[in-house]
């Protein structure tokens, strides 16, 4: 059993209990144990771009560092990852990590505030986002074999968001022909839906004083999947399934829209088929509740008999 | 045809240096393809589009890019970084205009406005990257 | 023999130093805490001075030391003065606090968000932790809060006495201390359970249990009670009960 750092990020233990919950059992199972840094703090969700703000980096290298203390710690803890699950973590740390090792004097402003708590940083963490370690360590011809109950039905549409895959230097895939949630998605034996619009951004943090932004892309993203034949949608952000999650409830009831499409995370998915318990998903988060079409395609959970 | 006449002084020069210096981006790398402003996903909610944003900063016309409302509408979603012809972070562009605004003015968003009912829902990672954005 | 003390020794019985108090230098007795020392320099503190024994927050004090940038604070009633000190006091600090009613809430990440938004500004900086007097770690009680882990946070901000420090030094403007406040009211309220052997105890006085012992002892004579107290200590009647 290998042990990997894990980085929750700041929504993991709320709305995006599922998600973690989830992966944290289907790690289990395949022998690639996420275990939680104790003591971590929020990275920023956003990078800053600007080339003087150090305040702002301060918090992602306070988690590398801490990230590497808590390495330290584990009995099967071997190689220096930090891994996420939330893409826009995944995406600033590595930002961040990348900046800091090309820039000496910004490590060295930022380990001036890092000094006082003994925590600097010493440019020795790699960040992985769960994603990568389940295609470059755990494999999908493992997670295959470890599948026990089969998507069948499932016709999912794999909605990348932004930050899996910006910038170049924190991308886990290639930036315009991923195949990383394919993968995974076929694994689990459910269909895979293209959409051309797999990455167009959700309206992010728009979401708290301009939703109006967030509601056009959320209809096209769910229009484009939808008019392909795709039941469902997975995501590997927290942000990006809320937005479309719960504004899709939004209009639906404003405007009595067609079938809303749920939105999966893809350990969520991971965990349906791999045979863990239903209220591991906490699917009651969920503002469109996949529950109906799972009970339609016979997936609610428990091993199937053969 | 018609002629506008910009001005282009000290005052012009001195924006183009400050966008220059918090972006770290050569703004005259920019040759006008077009490329960010077709990629990017806010285009329709956008008065200007990026490129021509990017044009106004090239001759320092600094009253109208601080009233454009593309820099706000901009999600930085990084479509435009990755697409760039000239390997100009596009992004970090729009994010110094942001910055010039609010060293002014920090807070593009009123927090104290937002009506309590909204966080009975609203994640806490829209609040923090929305107010990493939009507040100084 | 000379009988006269000399003068290095009298010298040495009380050590003065020189210290600066909002601007204007003092010398005050080495051993004093600086609230003394104020006093001591003819100082009346009107705000600014409480429980005087480390408890109230109410002796927040700002300084520097000569020849070094940085910026300390301590609480005045616990700190003893140091040579070449440069001090001012922060008897108020200015912090919204948010207007709620705790049995309506419930013990979330929204809710503290709800009351205090700007903790979801916090840059994770530590400037907070690195000046407060109790040592608390003031920005992991503040990640705490935000990441909804309301129970760790009411354990680490437990030995904040609000003295405000944290609050005028934080970039991102939090008043963690009300914060703080917030937490521990939802987590007494909300995640801790009642403790068992109270509300039994309770039941037991309220059903009249002890009714009868409680007379008897009332209307004991002096005798009585001293019999009992020095030589039986039975005050009810174990096999009744």
């Amino acid at each position: 059993m290998v042990q990997y750092s894990y980085f929750p990020g700041c929504n993991l233990k709320t709305n995006a209990k599922g998600f973690e919950e989830t992966a944290k059992a289907v790690s289990k199972i395949l022998e690639a144990e996420l275990i939680e840094m104790p003591n971590w703090n929020c990275c920023g969700t956003v990078h800053t771009m600007t080339s003087d703000n150090m305040m702002r980096r301060i918090a992602p290298v306070r988690v590398l560092s801490r990230s590497k203390k808590h390495i330290e710690t584990l009995p099967e803890g071997t190689l220096n990852q930090v891994v996420t699950l939330c893409s826009m973590c995944n995406s600033t740390l590595k930002i961040v990590n990348r900046e800091v090792r090309m820039d000496p004097d910004k490590l060295e402003k930022i380990n001036y505030q890092l000094e006082a708590d003994d925590e600097i940083y010493e440019k020795d963490m790699e960040v992985k986002h769960f994603l990568e370690i389940i295609r470059d360590e755990i494999s999908y011809e493992k997670l295959s074999k470890s599948v026990t109950n089969p998507l069948e039905g499932l016709k999912i549409s794999p909605y990348y968001g932004c930050m899996l895959l910006h910038p170049d230097e924190a991308a886990i895939d290639d930036v315009e022909m991923p195949s990383v949630l394919e993968n995974l998605v076929e694994s689990l034996g459910a269909v895979v839906i293209d959409s051309p619009l797999f990455k167009f951004c959700c309206g992010s943090y728009h979401i708290v004083d301009e939703d109006s932004i967030v509601d056009t892309q959320v209809e096209k993203i769910v229009e484009a999947a939808r008019s392909r034949g795709a039941n469902a949608l997975v995501v590997a952000c927290p942000l990006c399934a809320y937005n479309i999650d719960h504004q899709q409830k939004i209009m639906k009831d404003k405007t009595q829209t067609k079938d809303p499409l749920p939105v999966f995370y893809f350990t969520q998915l991971m965990a349906l088929a791999l045979g863990v318990p239903m209220k591991t998903n906490h699917f009651e988060d969920h503002h469109i509740n996949p529950k109906p079409l799972l009970k339609e395609l016979g997936l609610s959970g428990g091993k199937k008999s053969k | 045809m018609s002629f506008e006449y910009l001005k282009f002084g000290k005052e012009e020069k001195d924006f183009i240096a400050k966008i220059e210096e918090i972006s770290g981006q050569n703004v005259y790398s920019c040759y006008q393809c077009g490329k960010c402003s077709a990629g990017c996903a806010f285009s329709n909610n956008m008065d200007i589009t990026v490129n021509q944003l990017i044009h106004l900063i090239q001759v320092g016309q600094k009253d109208k890019v601080l009233e454009a409302n593309t820099h706000w509408v901009c999600a930085s979603c990084l479509t435009c970084s990755v697409r760039c012809p000239r390997e100009i972070d596009v992004a970090a562009l729009m994010e110094a205009v942001r910055e010039y605004q609010l060293r002014e003015e920090p807070e593009k968003i009123k927090i104290s406005q937002i009506p309590k009912e909204a966080y009975d829902k609203l994640p806490n990672i829209a609040l923090v990257s929305n107010f990493r954005k939009k507040t100084g | 023999m000379s009988k006269t003390k000399t003068k290095t020794e009298k010298k040495n019985d009380n050590p003065m130093v020189k210290i600066y108090i909002m601007g204007s230098a003092h010398e005050v007795p080495a051993s004093l805490t600086i609230m003394k020392a104020m006093e001591y320099a003819g100082f009346k503190i009107t705000r600014g001075a409480g429980c005087r024994a480390g408890f109230c927050g109410a002796c927040a004090t700002v300084y520097r030391k000569a020849g070094d940038f940085r910026i300390y604070a301590a609480l005045a009633c616990q700190t003893q003065v140091e040579d070449g000190m440069v001090l001012t006091q922060l008897p108020f600090v200015p912090a919204p606090k948010g207007k709620y009613d705790v049995s309506k809430l419930s013990p979330t990440a929204n809710t503290v968000l709800k009351y205090y938004p700007e903790v979801a500004r916090c840059l994770s900086c530590n400037a907070c932790s690195k000046v407060c007097p109790q040592e608390i770690h003031v920005m992991d009680y503040i990640q705490y809060s935000l990441q909804g882990q309301i129970d760790k946070a009411a354990e680490e901000s437990f030995d904040c006495v609000q003295c405000g420090l944290c609050t005028i030094r934080c970039p991102a403007e939090i008043p963690q201390y009300h914060v703080a406040t917030l937490v521990r009211r939802l987590h007494g309220k909300y995640n801790m359970t009642s403790p068992e052997t109270l509300e039994a105890r309770v039941e037991e006085i309220e059903s009249g249990f002890y009714d009868e012992g409680l007379k008897k002892l009332m209307e004991a004579s002096k005798d009585e009670l001293r019999q009992k107290y020095y030589h039986e200590r039975d005050f009810i009647d174990q096999k009744k009960a």
